[in-house]
Order: C-alpha cells, then sequence, then structure tokens
C-alpha cells in the first residue's frame, strides 16, 4: 500500500506519484486479477465490431494509415493555398485549415473589429470567391479539408463548399473533408462570452442542426465534427472530464437533431469527434478505447440506433498544446512524438501534431515539417502500426480502460442529471468546472508535483537555450489587401441582385428553413461572409453593435 | 505587501483565456484585489475601467499574436489620458515582440512556464516602483 500523499506538501524530486494525470491510482503491477471479469468477446469484440474498443474498423493502419493532418491558414486564401499546393507534394493529405479570429465569429476583413487581426491566426474567407481560391487547383473530391470553424459560420462556409463543388461540376456525393460543427468548444474551450457575444445561442444552436440535415441529406461522405473534445481539454481539464464533456455534448447535439427528425440511423454515420492525444501515454489510450465502447453502447442501447455505422467513434488528433514549454522548445517535438504514440495505439483515424515552437508564436515551416516528419518515423519506421490494438489483453491497458469507462461513464450521469451538457455550458458549470482545473494545474507545477522538464526541473539559463526562429506576422499588410479587395468586391457586383438575396435570408430565417440552401444562393449573388451574418442577426433582431 | 488593486483584461477577438484565469487566481491568492472583466475588450473600455477602479497595474493576455496593434493602442489611450499605472503582458509573445513592448513602455512580459512566485515577485516590484 502507497502511505496517504499529501497534495500541499512540497514535493521531494526524487519522489514519485503513483496516479494517472486524472488521479487514478496506478499499481505497482497488474496481473489477472486487475481484470477478473474481463470477457474479450463482450468488452472488445473484434476490430470494426461493436463494441469497436479495438478500433472503429477492421484491419485499421494495414488497410490505411492515419490521415496525416497539416495545419495551414495564414493571410488570404491564394497564399494558404499556394502553401497546400507545396505540403501536398511532400506528403500531407490531408489539411486543418485555420482561420483567422475575425471570419471565425462571421466578420469580413474590411470590419471595424477585424483590425490587426486579419490573416494572423488563419486565412481570411469572406466571399465564395475566397473560398474557390483555396481550392485552386484541387477538388473537394481528393483533397480532404477540415476547415476550423463553428456554427454560424460553418453555416457559411459550408455553403461555401458546396458551391465550389457545383461550380467544379463534382458530384455532391464525392466530397470529402470534415465539417467542424461544435457551437460550444471551438473557440478554445473557454467562456460562455465567446459564443453569445457576437450571435445569439439559439440561433447558432439551429444552424448546427441545419448543418447535419443539410450534410446527412446531401453530402454523405462530407465529416461532420460533432465535439471538439481538443479544445476544451486544453482548458486545462482532465482526461475523464474530457471523456465526459466531450461525449454529453455529443449526445445532447444528436438529441437536438433527432428532435428536429433527423433519423439516427442516417445522420451520426458521418459525426466524427476532434480530440487531444495528451502526455499521460497510458491514461490517453485507455481513453480512447473507454469512449469508443461507451460511445457503442450508449448509441444502440440508449439512442436506440439499429445501424452498426452509427454505432462507431471515428476521430482526429491533434497533441496536446498545453503540454507544451516555451522553455527549451525543441524538447517539444519529444513530447509530441509520445502523444502521437498514444493517438495510434489509441486508434486515431487523422493526427495533428503541435509544431515545437507554439509557446513562442504561430509555427513556422520548418516547425511544421519537423511535426509531419514525427508522424512519418512513426507511421513508416516504428512498425507499430503492423498489427492492430496490440495492447488488447494488456492487464494494466484493460484495467485502465475499464476504469476510464466507469469515470466517463459516471461523470456522464452527473451531467445527465443536471440536464445534459448544453444546460451545464448555459448556466456556467462547466466554466466553474474548467477553471478549477486551471488553478489545481498552476499549483501542481507551481510545487513540482507534475514534473515539467525544462519549466521546474531541469532548467537551463535562457543564455543556453538556443533561439527558434519565429513566425513574422504581417497582419497590416494583410489588412490593407483585404480591405481593398473587399472595397471592389462591393463596387462591382449587381447590387439589386445582392439585395434580393439578402431578403431571402430574412424571409428563410424567419420561415425556420434550412439556411444552408439560402447561404448558397447569397453567395452566388455576393453575399458576403459578414453580410450574411448581419442579415441573420437581423432577422433574429438581435445585434451586439 | 501592500494590497493592490489590479485590472486584468483580454482585448482584441483572442479568447484563450487559460493563462489570465490562473494569473488571476494566483494574484488573488498573493492578496490583490483583482477585477477581471473578460474578453474582447477594445483600449477604450479598460482605459474607463482603469479610471472607474482607480487600479494600480494593468495586465492584458494575448495568445493570437494581436499584442502589437492593441497594445500600442492601449498605452496611446493610456498617454492621452495621463495615465500612469504600470501594464504588463501575459501570453504567448515572442522574445522580440517583447522587448518591443517593453521598449513601447510595457512593464514586464510574461510568457507561459513562468511559476507564480516569480510573477508576484515580478509584479509587485513594478507596482513598488511605480508609486515610489
Amino acid at each position: 500500500m502507497n502511505a496517504p500523499v499529501d497534495r500541499n506538501a512540497p514535493r521531494d524530486h526524487e519522489e514519485q506519484i503513483f496516479e494517472t494525470g486524472a488521479g487514478i491510482p496506478i499499481e505497482e503491477v497488474y496481473g489477472p486479477e486487475a481484470i477478473e471479469s474481463f470477457d474479450a468477446t463482450r468488452d472488445l469484440g473484434a476490430p470494426g465490431e461493436y463494441p469497436f474498443t479495438r478500433g472503429p474498423y477492421a484491419g485499421m493502419y494495414r488497410s490505411r494509415i492515419w490521415t496525416r493532418r497539416f495545419q495551414v491558414g495564414f493571410g488570404s486564401p491564394e497564399e494558404t493555398n499556394e502553401r497546400i499546393k507545396y505540403l501536398a507534394a511532400n506528403g500531407a493529405n490531408g489539411f486543418v485549415i485555420t482561420i483567422d479570429l475575425p471570419t471565425s465569429y462571421g466578420f469580413d476583413s474590411d470590419d471595424p473589429l477585424a483590425d490587426g487581426e486579419v490573416g494572423v491566426t488563419g486565412v481570411a474567407i469572406s466571399t465564395l470567391e475566397d473560398m474557390e481560391a483555396l481550392y485552386a487547383g484541387f477538388s473537394p473530391t481528393q483533397l480532404s479539408y477540415a476547415l476550423s470553424i463553428r456554427p454560424p459560420v460553418s453555416s457559411v462556409t459550408l455553403a461555401m463548399l458546396a458551391c465550389v463543388a457545383r461550380r467544379l461540376g463534382v458530384d455532391f456525393k464525392d466530397v470529402i473533408g470534415t465539417q467542424q460543427n461544435d457551437p460550444f468548444y471551438q473557440m478554445s474551450g473557454g467562456p460562455l462570452q465567446t459564443i453569445t457575444q457576437f450571435f445569439p445561442l439559439e440561433g447558432t444552436l439551429r444552424l448546427c442542426i441545419d448543418n447535419i440535415d443539410y450534410i446527412s441529406n446531401n453530402l454523405p461522405r462530407l465529416n461532420w465534427m460533432v465535439t471538439n473534445g481538443y479544445n476544451l481539454r486544453e482548458t486545462g481539464v482532465n482526461a475523464i472530464q474530457d471523456g465526459a464533456f466531450t461525449l454529453g455534448h455529443a449526445f445532447d447535439i444528436f438529441r437536438l437533431a433527432r428532435k428536429r427528425g433527423l433519423d439516427i440511423n442516417v445522420f451520426p454515420r458521418r459525426a466524427s469527434f476532434f480530440l487531444s492525444a495528451s502526455i499521460d501515454f497510458f491514461e490517453e489510450i485507455a481513453k480512447f478505447r473507454a469512449m469508443r465502447r461507451l460511445y457503442a453502447r450508449t448509441m444502440r442501447e440508449e439512442f436506440g440506433s439499429t445501424n452498426p455505422e452509427c454505432w462507431r467513434l471515428r476521430f482526429s488528433v491533434q497533441s496536446a498544446g498545453n503540454t507544451l514549454t516555451t522553455q527549451q522548445p525543441r524538447v517539444n517535438m519529444v513530447r509530441a512524438g509520445v502523444e502521437a504514440m498514444a493517438a495510434v495505439f489509441g486508434g486515431a483515424q487523422s493526427i495533428h501534431l503541435c509544431s515545437y515552437d507554439e509557446g513562442h508564436g504561430l509555427p513556422t515551416e520548418e516547425s511544421s515539417r519537423m511535426a509531419l516528419r514525427t508522424q512519418q518515423v512513426i507511421a513508416y519506421e516504428s512498425g507499430i502500426t503492423k498489427t492492430v490494438d496490440p495492447l488488447a489483453g494488456s492487464y494494466y491497458v484493460e484495467s485502465l480502460t475499464n476504469r476510464m469507462e466507469k469515470e466517463i461513464g459516471g461523470k456522464l450521469t452527473d451531467i445527465g442529471e443536471r440536464g445534459g451538457m448544453v444546460a451545464c455550458i448555459r448556466d456556467g458549470w462547466l466554466e466553474s468546472e474548467i477553471n478549477a482545473a486551471r488553478i489545481k494545474n498552476q499549483h501542481d507545477i507551481d510545487s513540482s508535483r507534475r514534473v515539467l522538464v525544462g519549466v521546474n526541473r531541469f532548467q537551463v539559463s535562457p543564455e543556453e537555450d538556443p533561439p527558434i526562429h519565429i513566425h513574422k506576422i504581417r497582419a497590416d499588410e494583410w489588412g490593407e489587401r483585404r480591405t481593398a479587395m473587399l472595397r471592389r468586391y462591393r463596387a462591382e457586383r449587381d447590387h439589386a441582385r445582392w439585395a434580393e438575396a439578402m431578403s431571402r435570408i430574412d424571409a428563410a430565417w424567419r420561415n425556420g428553413d434550412n439556411m444552408v440552401p439560402v447561404l448558397m444562393d447569397a453567395l452566388e449573388n455576393k453575399v458576403t461572409m459578414g453580410e450574411a451574418h448581419e442579415a441573420m442577426r437581423k432577422a433574429q433582431r438581435w445585434s451586439f453593435r | 505587501m501592500t494590497r493592490k488593486r489590479i485590472l486584468l483584461a483580454k482585448m482584441g477577438l483572442d479568447c484563450h483565456d487559460t493563462g489570465i484565469i490562473t494569473v488571476a487566481a494566483m494574484l488573488r491568492d498573493a492578496g490583490h484585489e483583482v477585477i477581471y472583466i473578460g474578453l474582447h475588450n477594445s483600449a477604450e473600455q479598460v482605459v474607463k475601467v482603469v479610471v472607474e477602479e482607480g487600479v494600480d497595474a494593468v495586465g492584458i493576455s494575448f495568445l493570437s499574436g494581436q499584442h502589437m496593434t492593441q497594445v500600442r493602442r492601449l498605452l496611446e489611450r493610456m498617454r492621452a489620458e495621463d495615465i500612469e499605472v504600470p501594464v504588463f503582458c501575459g501570453g504567448v509573445i515572442p522574445s522580440d515582440d517583447a522587448a518591443a513592448l517593453q521598449a513601447l513602455g510595457v512593464s514586464d512580459v510574461f510568457t507561459p512556464g513562468t511559476l507564480t512566485g516569480e510573477v508576484r515577485k515580478r509584479i509587485d516590484r513594478a507596482m513598488a516602483g511605480a508609486t515610489a
């Protein structure tokens, strides 16, 4: 037995704490007694079969290596497109397109609120032609883009994608990619203010369901991300909270979709998750396996879905940005490598690794390439991909998977009793959980209870820490160019057709129509991102300005 | 140490608030009064609270690259109103920019991984300097 640990006592550096990041105790050794009631058929099944513990697909990486996503997006759509062409030639086969903050909130690049922020955190997208420029040289049936966006804005970008496909004359049924559609956690998981300041919450939820409805009826190969658990985890919550808040949110969205009349055997087919792989290796692996099992059980038993395609949880992973350090930044490559392996043992469909310089600024070309190369070493050199779910049957991994399932399940019950995740977000409960976790994390680092190499142990003086190359932003230049472009765009369009399209947005909103086709029509008539949002706000008789 | 009044805010469209929420807790634990006014503040909004609440220091947090634009505006606004309280910045700020911010008049810049004791010490030092 371990002696009880006084959490507040300063830590002796060589004293180890035998528990996972979420506080689950870890025994010295695990044997058969740790998984006494284990039943391989019931608890694991075969890969690609209920309850999907071993992976969502038979064959897994033997059939297809995960998508190695590359995060890209800065300045104008034309510049970003040039980068994508370069990266595609270098072996990246999927892209997370980051969007600048004005676009993330549905503002055009020339909005006064966009001052100093155009093209900084990602690409600016204000018009249909911007989206076309982003796809120049590629077809949305060939190259998978995942736009980092959320409703209400994702309804406009979805409409843009559909318009691009229509203009290229490709069949909607062949369009691939991921449409992010999490209304809550997308804006870095944080406070409710990010969601409610610029658009009414009810309207955001309506557009979220409009998107699901439109995708499941028209774009059967397009994934739609139901929960951005990554951004949520980045706030500092632990793996158990991560699992529960992520699944709880998804189940609430599914309930809303079902209330709209969507078919539980159809719309969840292409639902996907975006999850964090953090540094606590086995706990993360167990989290992924437990979440898959819990999801399968809930979809089959609680939602009563009879379509096995709707039982399987599929997810993309990003390594945990909040485990990176500013000090000795190159050490972050090792962290990303460990996290990537947890994602692979956990059965991820797509992986994106953080760049080592993210504690200093936005990633550079060189640091993003290192992140891609790390994945390629794991995929093509390490051999860990060559058999499916190699950790299955491990006394420790199965016992930890069971424990994670129990803990996450318990927290989900809690959330259910509080009225569901959406209610928990609205009444501030989630925010208080997040804030408590953040403060605990800081205490753990201050006291060295949690070791952070280079921060609270093994430091070097700043002089010994060799400098790294930093990404330069050109916000002023990008802002000016985009403002001039939009001025021309507005001057040259057919004003009467534009005005009619704007009034159709208004009418359709009030009528409760699905907004995606209406927005497609508006975009073709040169309504901009910002104008579409303004029209939707007006239709709700709502303004923030 | 004397109890001080410190205003914390996020400016621009950035919404990463882990750092600022944590710093708020650190400073409250150290006995200071912290006024945190949330996200998306303009220079005008920050200055208004500085005046109304008579704070001893201002801390602004950034993660998404808007620190130069926003801080320049804030300092101009403060100068226009003749306000002289120390301004701190925290967050993901490249070292060149940190130096540039200090040249503009920012008292100190805290980057990720700065431990609590260090943050408190440096803030106390700057506030003592400002009132001396």
